[in-house]
This record gives structure tokens, sequence and C-alpha cells, in this order.
């Protein structure tokens, strides 16, 4: 590429907005018809609209998060005093409802995984040196394959992310490249997905998971 | 006493006929893309299990799994899917209510169901539901007794393991550690037959909870990575570009 | 095959759910109050910071990676990984400074695998009647070409400067560095650019 002369400070002040055009018509010119040339492609830029918005609600707003607030309300601290008649028919009807909702109530937090206190940090990690992105995606998220992506380490042959899980199980898979779904193999056990598959499962304790 | 009325009342609400629910899973399934008629299908279902009591969220989150990953998995065998675990939830259901749960809560449904179809008998769920306090604790020590089955652990030494934590009084949430525990050992490889037999013979799992709680360290094995309490890891990691990273505040 | 179970001993702490009333049509709810929303248990909050910064950086994105698809593409990806980080943002208050950085990596990802693809724009123009269209096909090209030729640094900085419109200390703000290495960046861009194009310009 042929080299020109570079801009005199006169033409950057003039392209920045102030003082006057620099003194040189060779120069003017080319300010000119860059100006327009920028002028005219800002004018022409199409630019993404709305449905951006919708298509990341979707995947940020899974089923289960619209009873997060719901959950809360359960398990904050309530100081009522209750007369134990009442106490007994409104306990069992209670207890029989929580039973059947609360507990397939999952609150979640960003990108799916739960915030709450009882919550433990659990980390996922993954070789894949030749992949170009990897995420995380399981019971815990809706299985949404983009909303949990991994880091490189600084060796950059390992991928890694921490994320806070309820105690209990999760099911879960990484995908790599937004298209290859491959197993853990650090957990603790690998599980028929009833689609011919297999997903990875972890079960986290009150401290944490240990694996392979 | 107002509050529970209240909370009463939003949860009747929210139990009766849940349409919510439907039109949430069918809506988050085109959002992500997926045909009409397969939302549809697939909303009949949860409907279907919702009526029949079964935990139809279970359902729902299967099929949003399973559309995830449309790209090995035709949306017909996801439906085949569903209707296969709602089965599972049936006769998990039957298992809960032979061992005496007349109605069981939807967690015992779908712990036992699972609990069925990774290999335990309907015996060895009873063995459970007998030995647990509660049936929300039933329902724990099922998910325990199936994990530790699918690590290679054999059913009637990971029932045995989840009673004796049940029985010898250490908190509920000790019991989730097991499978940490049983990781360990296979990484230490210790043969899963020597583990059946030392928990069978009543000498339980070696390391086990139960054996120095408290401290880390002390049987149960540290997770790698960041230990639970120590907040969020100090990470100024976006990919790419270094510069500008280290501070986020506004000039 | 099922989803999680949750722990059999029910925990009586949590956080209480506190009802945030804004009236609307006041002053815009800051990020960080939608930030602690969203972690509080709101997920729809984060609507609110999507719509509005899709709407800041639309043009922005566009600019970077040369084309309004992909530049939804990398908004998409940017808000959605944003979300899935959001525990780490360690300033809500300047969610804005913490989710340009993560859009501007998204784009140029997007722009480095678009070079892979033909510009079928350069086989079409042939078929274009109206001379508007070549002209707005041409300067398009032929400025998406030169700025392909820039740094990443020099790309962020031109475009907010030469696309976006927006003054130094406004740029500097947004990418959290000193007015006058930026404006040496914007200088340097503004070379390569005037060079990359001058054939264009001469015409």
């Amino acid at each position: 590429m042929k080299r020109h002369r570079p801009l005199s400070p006169d033409a950057h002040a003039h392209l920045d907005g102030i003082g006057r055009a620099p003194e040189s018509a060779d120069e003017r010119r080319i300010l000119d018809q860059l100006n327009r040339a920028l002028s005219h492609y800002r004018q022409n830029l199409q630019v993404p609209g709305p449905e951006v918005d919708d298509r990341v609600m979707a995947v940020v707003a899974a089923p289960q998060s619209t009873h997060r607030s719901l959950w809360r309300w359960f398990f904050a601290p309530v100081d009522v005093r209750v007369r134990p008649a009442t106490a007994f028919v409104a306990g069992v009807a209670l207890v029989l409802v929580l039973a059947l909702v609360v507990p397939r109530v999952l609150p979640r937090g960003p990108g799916g995984t739960d915030l709450s206190s009882q919550s433990v940090l659990v980390q996922f990690e993954l070789r894949a040196p030749a992949a170009q992105s990897v995420s995380l995606a399981g019971s815990f998220n809706g299985w949404s394959p983009a909303s949990i992506p991994l880091t490189r380490t600084p060796e950059s042959d390992r991928w890694r992310v921490t994320i806070p899980l309820r105690p209990g199980e999760h099911e879960y898979l990484f995908v790599i490249d937004r298209e290859e779904w491959v197993a853990d193999p650090h957990a603790h056990a690998q599980v028929d997905d009833g689609f011919g598959q297999s997903n990875s499962v972890i079960m986290v304790g009150p401290r944490g998971v240990a694996r392979l | 006493m107002r509050r529970m009325a209240v909370v009463l009342g939003i949860l009747l609400s929210v139990t009766a006929p849940m349409h919510g629910q439907e039109l949430d899973v069918r809506a988050e399934l085109m959002r992500r893309g997926a045909p009409p008629d397969f939302a549809d299908r697939v909303a009949q279902l949860v409907t279907a299990a919702h009526r029949e009591g079964l935990p139809h969220q279970d359902i729902a989150n299967k099929a949003l799994e399973g559309w995830a990953k449309r790209r090995h998995v035709p949306s017909e065998r996801v439906l085949v899917a569903l209707e296969g675990l709602m089965g599972a939830f049936r006769a998990g259901r039957d298992a809960a209510r032979m061992a005496g749960i007349s109605a069981p809560p939807m967690t015992v449904i779908s712990s036992a169901g699972l609990a069925l179809a990774r290999g335990m008998t309907r015996e060895q769920i009873a063995d459970v539901i007998h030995a647990a306090p509660t049936p929300e604790q039933a329902a724990g020590g099922l998910a325990v007794a199936s994990s530790l089955g699918a690590q290679g652990l054999e059913h009637a030494a990971a029932v045995r393991a989840v009673n004796d934590a049940f029985r010898d009084g250490s908190p509920p949430e000790h019991m989730l550690e097991l499978p940490s525990v049983i990781a360990n050992l296979i990484a230490r490889g210790v043969p899963m037959s020597d583990v059946a037999r030392s928990i069978l013979e009543g000498r339980g799992v070696p390391g086990g909870p139960g054996v120095g709680i408290g401290p880390p360290g002390n049987g149960v094995g540290r997770p790698p990575g960041v230990p639970p309490g120590r907040g969020p890891p100090n990470l100024n990691d976006l990919p790419g570009k270094a510069k500008g990273q280290g501070k986020n505040s506004s000039a | 095959m099922l989803g999680t179970w949750v722990g059999g001993a029910r925990h009586a702490r949590g956080v209480s759910f506190r009802a945030l009333t804004r009236s609307t049509g006041e002053s815009p709810t800051p990020d960080g109050e939608i930030v602690a929303r969203v972690r509080a248990g709101d997920p729809q909050a984060f609507g609110v910071l999507v719509t509005r910064y899709r709407e800041q950086f639309a043009q922005y994105a566009s600019a970077l990676c040369g084309d309004a698809d992909l530049a939804a593409d990398a908004l998409q990806e940017a808000f959605i990984r944003a979300y899935g980080s959001l525990d780490r943002c360690r300033d809500p208050d300047n969610f804005k400074g913490w989710f340009f950085r993560i859009l501007t990596n998204q784009c140029h990802n997007v722009r480095d695998r678009r070079r892979e693809h033909v510009s079928l724009d350069a086989l079409a123009i042939g078929e274009r009647s109206v001379d508007r269209e070549i002209d707005r096909a041409a300067i398009r090209d032929a400025l998406d070409g030169a700025l392909s030729a820039l740094t990443t640094g020099q790309r962020e900085a031109f475009v907010l400067k030469h696309m976006v419109g927006l003054s130094y200390a406004q740029i500097a703000e947004l990418l959290d560095e000193g007015v006058d290495a930026l404006k040496m960046r914007v200088y340097r861009a503004r070379d390569i650019v005037k060079d990359h194009m001058s054939e264009f310009l001469e015409s």
C-alpha cells in the first residue's frame, strides 16, 4: 500500500472540530472527502433493533425464574405468633402445598445460577486447548447453551468458571464452540439423559464438591 | 397469621391451574426458536403431568434440555423421553405409596422415579423411605443413593450408607457429601467392591461423614478450586484486552 | 435424568423480598440499582439494562462489526455473558463500562471470524442499477476495509470518535483511559484510514 504523507496537526485539529481548515489545498480536499464519507457512512449505518432485547431475555428469564420471589418469601424469617389449633391446620396445608410447589421452584440468579445464602461455589474446569469458546449448560440454568461461559486460563489449554450452586444433584454438560456437547471427566458420574446421550452429574454438599 | 393466610392464598392460586407454567414452557421454547407444534406438544405434556400430580417442572426442564440438544436429538425423541419421564414418575409415586407414604410430595416422586430409572428396586426405595425421619429427607436420601449407584457403588451398599447416615443422627446435608467422598476414594484407586464390603459389613464408608466432621482435611475431601465461603474469585478476566481492565470506576 | 433435588432440611434464612418501586417517567433507575435487583432475584430487571445499552451501543457495535446482523449477534452474546458473570461485576454503578468491554471483545471476535467470508457485495455491485446504491455500498466497503487495517484499539477509538460521534472526554471515560493516549490512537487511525481510502477518496 502506498505510503502517503500523514495528516498535519492542523488537519487533526480540524477533524477534532477545532481550528480552521489546513492551508494545503490537497489536504483540505482529502479532509472534505473523508468527512463526507464518514457522514455518509453514519447516516446509512444499519443498526440492530429491539429484537436483540427479546432474544437476550428469552435466555435470561427461564421459566423457573418467575418463582424466585415466592421461594424467598417462604424462607424469609417469619416472626409470627400462631395459636396451636389454627397452626395445625395452616401448618398441614402449608406443608402439603409447599411440598407441591416449593421443591420444584428453583431460585436462580444471573446466568440461571443460584444466589441464595445456602449456595456453594463450585468450580468447573475443562481441558480444551483448541476450543474457541466453552460454556456450561445444565439443570441449573435451563440448559441454556450460552449463558455461562468459561474463561481460558492463563496457560490457555484449560477453561474455568466458578458458579454458586444449591446443595443437591446437578446435571450438566460443557458446550464447545456452541455446538459440541461434551461430558465432564471430573464429574461424579455420567448418567443417561433419556435422549440416548449422557449427562454429567455432581452432588453438591454444603461444603462444596470433591471429585476425580 | 395474616402472613400465613396471605402465603397460603398465593400458594393456592399458584398451584391451582398454573396456566402461567404452561405458557412459560411453551413461550420459552418458542423464544428459543422451537417450532410451535413442538412447543404445543410439550405444553400439553406438562399440563398433563401437572394434572396428574407429577413433577411437571422437571418435565419442562427436560424439554428445554432436549431442545438445547436438538443437533443430536430429534424433537420426536424429546417427546418420547418426556413421556418416559412421566412413566418414571408414576412408578416412583407407586413405590413411595407402597412404602407407606399415602400422598408423596413432589420431591419424593421425583427422587423415587430417578432411583428406579437408575436401577434401584422398589424394596430398596422403601428401605430408604422407612429409614428417613421425614418424607423430605427420604427424597434426599433417595437422590444420594441413586447418585452413589451411578458412581458405581452397588445399590445395596448405597442404600445402607444412606440409611446409616439417617440413623446415626448426622445432619441431613452431610449425606450430600457422600458422592464426593466416594469420588475421592475412586481417585485414590480404592475399588468400589471394597467400599461396598466395608459398608455392608458395618464399617461404614472409609473417611465418610460421621468420621471427622468439622474442619477441612478431616476425611471429607476439600473441593479443588475455590472453597465455599470465600466469595467469588478475583477474576479480572474478560478475555482479550488487558488495558483499562483494572478499574471499573467512572471517571 | 432429573434435575436438581433440593436438600431435605428447610433452612429458614433467606433474603427478604423487597418490592422496589420507582415511579416511571422520572430519571431512569441507576445501573447499580438494577444490578442489585437482578442479584436479589429479579432476572426480568436485566431487561432494562439490555434495552438501555442496546440503544446506546447499537451504532458502535454495527460499525465495529461492519454489519448489522453480526452486531446483533455480538450484542446478544455480550448481554448473555454479562448476565452470566453479573456477580463478577465489581462496580455495578459502572455497568456501562464493564459491559462495554465485554461487547467490544465480542465485536472484535465477530469481525475476525467475518474475514473468512467472501464479501458478496463485491459480486452484487454490478447488478445494482441505481447510482446511490453503488455509492453507499462502495463507501461502506471502503471504510470497512480501512477499519480492518487498524489495530483493535485504534478501531474502537476511531469508531467511537467518528462513527458514534463521542467527545474525547466521553471516550476516555468509556475506555477508562487518559485523553492524550486516546488522541494519539485516533490520530494514528485517521492516517491509516486515509491511506487505505486514498484511491477511493481521490476518485
